[in-house]
């Protein structure tokens, strides 16, 4: 059972990786971001039912991570209005701050 | 029975005492100063006389005792100090010339501002000197050597103020240096050459007995050369001789004491303290005699053409070093210990009356100077006999000494016999031209008001000329007990009619054309200069040696430093300046890669994992 | 049995400067002089502690009777268990220790740090800030040498470095930055190759084996006694070939290993010392940082480069270091010659210093490269000895330039007349510099030499050279200053008030109680030294 959850977790992860670097628009970044998070979600519950040693680890910490997923949501969300005041655009492109 | 021999170590500490008082007193205490200094240096002599008069009866045996310096490993350096008869001898004199010194600066120093600093380092050399002489093996004695030349330094460069003498103390400094990084070497080669890693002077003497063979013939003239390189850096010698004559920007009872009397002979105390090294080494004996011989010649020669009063007597000096090194090279050790006693006195008695006589005048130019023997009785005196004494006329005692070496030169070394002769020549008739030129003919320019010194100041000149009068009789060509009371081995009174002789008559020749130049004016003064002005030119600067020295070491050495400041800025600087550029130049190629776009930076961040899980994963494909 | 032992006193000396900048970091910002004497009271009492704990010392145990240790953090390792192997375990561990080699050191860290605080009055500005980080860099410089792990020497280090870059960059002279960022890149450099190097060998020798009955653990640390006691006994898995152990032995350390390693080490310490050409990086931080600074950074944390080089070096490393004698003692007399040669012709009287704390280290080099025990005696002597004799150099360079407002040899002249005392402490030091006997750098001159002569004649004359240079560089810079005409401007000038009499007095104290009486140190070094030395030497010739 194992390889195929993995395969669809890899599956996840790889889409959310695509559309972190890839997608213009920083609301589907953000949602990209989640797809990821979701992917090492499946793959921690996965390990602790099939896993070599199979412990209930795995799952408390999957609910760790959709805590905290859910607060860098938040935090992202957040940011990016404060963004899209003081820009008027939601595209990435255009959020070269850091540079200097 | 021993019971002062034992005491010995107290000797030098009379005078650190003093010394350490004194630098606690500080300058407040003008007149604390000479007090301190000479009860220092007195109580020194009371019991080194106490010492030697202990130790005059038959079969006193060296006494010595040590304590433990460092520790490295199984070995263990020592410190002590050890009675010889030698050694006794040397306290006498060091410290009777000390004391006379210290009682003669009474006077003459006693308007200087430093007064007790000058005391101070006054006992702080008599302590080193004392140290020096009483150390039971090598290493103290380096110990001591390098404290008397920081002390002859400190001293040379008393008025610190006079660029001058800035300068003379730290060629003095420099110079001497040399050799003793020589004897450095020396020490550290005997060190891992001896049996037991032993330095002290009882296990040299038995090591090197000339049978035992525990240290081959070339080592063994490496260590004596070595050792030797000291000794001509310390005593002046050719070709180190260049600091002595400019030392002499020193205060002149300094010249008397350090520069005279007992410092620069500390050479010639070393070579007769290692004396059986050199006694394996016939190369190293004939080097020492032959630097000796030059050495006596060569600076004989220089002081015929001096006109500052304390140059000519420091060439003097330097001859006369050269003629107990000579000593020594040819075998009599008696010979040469024998000079440096009598010429301990004669010479302090020299270099005194000439301080009294600049005390007077205050100038040192002979030219200035002249007539002042109606002015200043004591003094002129005092100063003929400390010449006569030095010229080698009997019966004053520097003819006993210098007869001796000559004794030991006819019969293994004619070449240095006659070296000899010529030396003697040179040396009674500078002295006479001193004389007249001084003391003789119509009053000079800064003669004017001269008047004796103070009997804080004579008192000294006549105790020494006492001495140099009488000295030389505790070993005449019919009475040898000086030497064998040295060596502790009966020794044959020995002599030599020739060489007496021919002494004899070189010195009287040597005063009679003095007096014939300087005091009849029998013979014109300029004769020699319009003959040949490129030889007196020669003579009054001392063959160029200063010159040379500028133009082979010091000019050389500046120019590396030079070239070596550029390499240090461009090169090795430019090296780091490089690093430095380079970083930054990658930092701003780096730079140009931080878009401020966070979707590169993940772009980057995800390949940089890619490879690094290939890498991982790859390895195991890996041999 | 003394009651030091019973308490932790390493640790105490340790964070005695931390409880100081702690009480530094509470006072009001205006009270200097509050700051100040609490400053000047946090570095007295690691200094009395360590000269009680100095006079302690019991020679025969070699101090291992202070030894302190603490688990800081265990790191399970998963690897597989082999048999009778419980567990697998990396252990970051606080553990201190003095012995011979280190115990000099920390004193002279406490006394230079002690007495550069005392100089520290001439700081003019933000003296809450300075105080801090110099507390800061007296317990990295103690940790240095107090450490006996070598994560925690590695933390210590950057302590160091850390506090050095503010104290340069922002207390210095004009070109301050520049000397802080020079220091900072050319030292991190130095400190990233040495990271590496203690990574490796960790990772190949720095375990252990407890045995607890049955179970056994398997313990990797940076313990420094471990990866000693590894390297030495011939018997150890590390120096096994992988024959002798059956086919596999993934803990042998090859010859490579070892050269890399030792390579590595001689660079990053090289570094610090320093070594000729990596030396230029000093010049600045003499020149730029203040004097209390130069003081502890020319008289003790250069040493730090060499401590390192001998605790690391040669005793982890001595098969090496014997093979490469030649090349060490090249390097030295190098180190010696070239920086007499510079001295001579600098025309700024703290480059002259720098150029003669180069030619100095040089001294320390040729002690390591002779390879026994006098040389090493001798480099360690040197350490210390130079470390009181450059902060004494330093200290009177503060005074001088804070009433002068020079230290330009051409504008200096005749201070002997208006400042004696200050004068005559340059002359005894400069003396003390240029070895002369009864003071302390000859000494250690003199034991260096004495042992590298054993194996190398010439390049020993070849250094005996250097001593004759030393000579004329010292005195003509330190006569230029005080002999001579006095010059009118600084005819009223002011000599040494007490504040500044008294740390020049205990270091000329203390640099005339070693050269008299050397026994007193050379007793502490000498179990250490000949202990650990004939034990590697015995160990590695059996093996």
């Amino acid at each position: 059972m194992l390889p195929s959850y993995l395969t669809m977790a890899a599956i996840l992860f790889c889409i959310g990786l695509y559309g972190a670097l890839a997608k213009r628009n920083a609301v589907i970044v953000l949602l990209s971001l989640e797809l990821m998070l979701n992917a090492v979600n499946l793959n921690l519950i996965a390990f602790s039912k099939y896993g070599v040693v199979p412990s209930l680890t795995g799952q408390i910490f999957s609910l760790f991570t959709i805590t905290v997923a859910a607060a860098e949501a938040a935090i992202g969300v957040a940011i990016l209005i404060a963004l899209f005041r003081m820009r008027g655009t939601v595209n990435v492109d255009e959020f070269d701050k850091m540079r200097r | 029975m021993d019971m002062y021999t034992q005491a010995a170590w107290l000797v030098p500490l009379f005078p650190l005492a003093a010394f350490l008082l004194l630098t606690a007193l500080g300058r407040g205490f003008r007149k604390a100063g000479a007090l301190i200094g000479s009860a220092g240096a007195l109580a020194a002599f009371v019991l080194s006389l106490l010492i030697v008069v202990e130790r005059l009866g038959e079969g006193a045996v060296d006494y010595n005792n040590a304590i433990d310096w460092i520790a490295i490993g199984d070995y263990t350096l020592r410190i002590g100090f050890e009675v010889t008869n030698l050694t006794a001898m040397m306290l006498v004199v060091v410290t009777l010339v000390s004391f006379l010194v210290n009682l003669y600066s009474a006077g003459y120093m006693k308007n200087d501002e430093r007064i007790t600093v000058f005391y101070g380092y006054v006992s702080l050399f008599t302590f080193s000197m004392l140290g020096l002489v009483l150390s039971d093996n090598l290493l103290s004695l380096y110990i001591f050597w390098e404290l008397v030349g920081v002390c002859s330094f400190l001293l040379v460069g008393f008025w610190y103020t006079k660029p001058k003498a800035r300068a003379a103390a730290k060629k003095a400094f420099i110079v001497t240096r040399i050799g003793d990084a020589g004897l450095l070497l020396g020490i550290l080669l005997l060190f891992w050459y001896m049996p037991d890693h032993a330095l002290d002077f009882t296990t040299i003497q038995s090591v090197f007995d000339g049978q035992s063979g525990a240290i081959t013939t070339g080592i063994t003239t490496l260590i004596a050369l070595l050792i030797f390189l000291g000794a001509i850096g310390k005593s002046g010698q050719f070709p180190l001789h260049v600091w002595l004559p400019d030392a002499m920007e020193g205060p002149t009872p300094i010249s008397a004491l350090i520069h005279a009397a007992t410092m620069v002979a500390a050479g010639v105390f070393l070579i007769a303290r290692t004396y059986d090294i050199f006694q394996d080494s016939a190369a190293a004996m004939e080097t020492v005699a032959y630097v000796g011989g030059f050495t006596a010649i060569f600076a004989a020669t220089v002081a015929l053409a001096q006109n500052d009063i304390k140059r000519i007597l420091a060439y003097s000096t330097v001859s006369q070093l050269g003629y107990m090194m000579m000593a020594l090279g040819l075998g009599s050790l008696t010979g040469g210990v024998f000079h440096l006693f009598t010429h301990a006195f004669f010479k302090a008695l020299l270099f005194l009356g000439a301080g009294s006589v600049i005390h007077a005048v205050h100038t040192q130019n002979i030219h200035e100077m002249g007539g002042l023997a109606s002015k200043m009785r004591v003094t002129a005196w005092t100063f003929a006999v400390g010449a006569l004494a030095l010229s080698g006329i009997p019966p004053f005692s520097g003819f006993w000494s210098k007869d001796m070496i000559l004794t030991a030169a006819i019969e293994t070394n004619p070449l240095l016999f006659v070296v000899g002769l010529a030396a003697a020549f040179c040396t009674a008739l500078y002295m006479a031209r001193l004389f007249f030129l001084v003391f003789m003919g119509k009053p000079g320019s800064a003669s004017a008001d001269a008047h004796e010194a103070p009997a804080v100041m004579t008192a000294p000149l006549v105790v020494l000329a006492v001495l140099a009068a009488a000295a030389g009789f505790v070993e005449t060509p019919w009475n040898g007990w000086f030497g064998s009371w040295l060596s502790g081995e009966a020794e044959a009174a020995h002599g030599s009619g020739v060489a007496i002789v021919a002494s004899i008559a070189v010195g009287l020749l040597g005063l009679y054309v003095g007096w014939l130049i300087y005091g009849k004016g029998g013979v014109s003064r300029k004769a020699a200069a319009e003959r040949a002005p490129w030889l007196v030119k020669l003579l009054e600067n001392g063959y160029y040696a200063d010159e040379l020295y500028a133009a082979v070491i010091v000019k050389p050495i500046r120019t590396i430093g030079s070239v070596l400041m550029v390499v240090d800025e461009y090169i090795i600087g430019g090296l780091v300046r490089l690093a430095g550029i380079a970083t930054a130049y990658a930092g701003r190629t780096a730079a140009r890669l931080q878009n401020g776009q966070v979707q590169t930076y993940g772009l980057a961040a995800a390949i940089g994992f890619v490879v690094l899980v290939a890498a991982i994963v790859g390895r195991r494909f890996w041999p | 049995m003394s009651i030091l032992q019973d308490i932790p006193i390493l640790s105490l000396i340790l964070l005695a400067p931390l409880a100081g900048l702690l009480v530094v970091l509470l006072l009001p910002k205006q009270r200097s002089g509050w700051m100040k004497t609490a400053a000047i009271v946090a570095t007295i009492v690691p200094f009395l502690l360590s000269l009680w704990l100095y006079a302690d010392f019991d020679k025969q145990q070699g101090g291992a009777a202070y030894d302190e240790q603490l688990s800081w953090a265990e790191i399970p390792l998963n690897k597989e268990l082999q048999n009778g192997v419980s567990e697998f375990v990396f252990k970051f561990q606080y553990a201190l220790g003095v012995d011979g080699l280190s115990m000099p050191l920390v004193l002279l860290t406490a006394l230079v740090t002690a007495m550069a605080a005392l100089a520290a009055v001439h700081v003019k500005k933000r003296w809450k800030s300075f105080f801090v980080w110099f507390l800061l860099l007296e317990t990295g410089m103690l940790g240095v040498f107090l450490a006996r792990d070598v994560f925690l020497f590695f933390v210590f280090f950057e302590i160091t470095l850390v506090a050095m870059y503010f104290l340069i960059g922002i207390w210095g002279y004009f070109h301050r930055e520049r000397a802080a960022n020079q220091f900072l890149l050319y030292n991190g450099i130095g400190s990233a190759i040495m990271l590496l190097a203690f990574v490796l060998l960790v990772n190949t020798a720095g375990f252990r084996i407890d045995q607890a009955g049955e179970q056994a653990s398997f313990v990797y640390s940076g313990s420094y006694a471990d990866i000693l006691r590894n390297l030495a006994d011939p018997n150890a898995w590390v120096n096994l070939s992988p024959d002798q152990l059956g086919g596999v032995n993934p803990f042998q350390m090859t010859d490579a290993m070892q050269w890399t390693l030792f390579i590595m080490l001689l660079v990053a310490f090289g570094i610090k010392l320093p070594v000729f050409p990596f030396h230029t990086w000093m010049l600045k931080v003499h020149t730029e940082a203040p004097p209390s600074v130069v003081m502890i950074h020319s008289g003790v944390l250069l040493k730090m480069g060499a401590y390192g080089l001998l605790r690391f070096g040669v005793l982890l490393f001595p098969e090496q270091v014997r093979e490469w004698a030649a090349v060490l003692a090249a390097l030295g007399v190098v180190n010696i010659l070239y920086g007499a040669l510079l001295a001579f012709r600098q025309q700024e009287f703290k480059l002259v210093l720098a150029y003669s704390s180069i030619s100095h280290m040089g001294i320390v080099l040729l002690g390591l490269a002779a390879f026994n025990e006098i040389g090493l005696q001798g480099a360690l002597f040197q350490l210390v000895s130079h470390g009181l004799i450059s902060a004494l150099l330093f200290l009177i360079v503060g005074s001088l330039f804070e009433r002068t407002g020079t230290t330009e040899l051409a504008k200096l002249g005749g201070l002997a007349r208006s400042m004696p005392f200050m004068s005559g402490v340059l002359l005894t030091a400069g003396l003390a510099s240029l070895g002369l006997p009864g003071l302390s750098g000859f000494v250690a001159e003199f034991l260096a030499f004495l042992g590298l002569f054993e194996s190398m004649r010439w390049l020993t004359a070849l250094g005996v050279v250097g001593i004759v240079l030393t000579a004329a560089y010292v005195l003509r810079a330190v006569l230029k200053i005080t002999f001579g005409a006095q010059r009118e401007k600084y005819g009223a000038l002011r000599d040494a008030r007490l504040v500044e009499a008294v740390p020049m007095i205990v270091l000329l104290a203390f640099i005339l109680l070693l050269g008299c009486y050397p026994s007193v140190l050379t007793d502490t070094m000498q179990t250490s030294i000949g202990g650990l030395f004939e034990q590697l030497l015995a160990t590695r010739a059996g093996g």
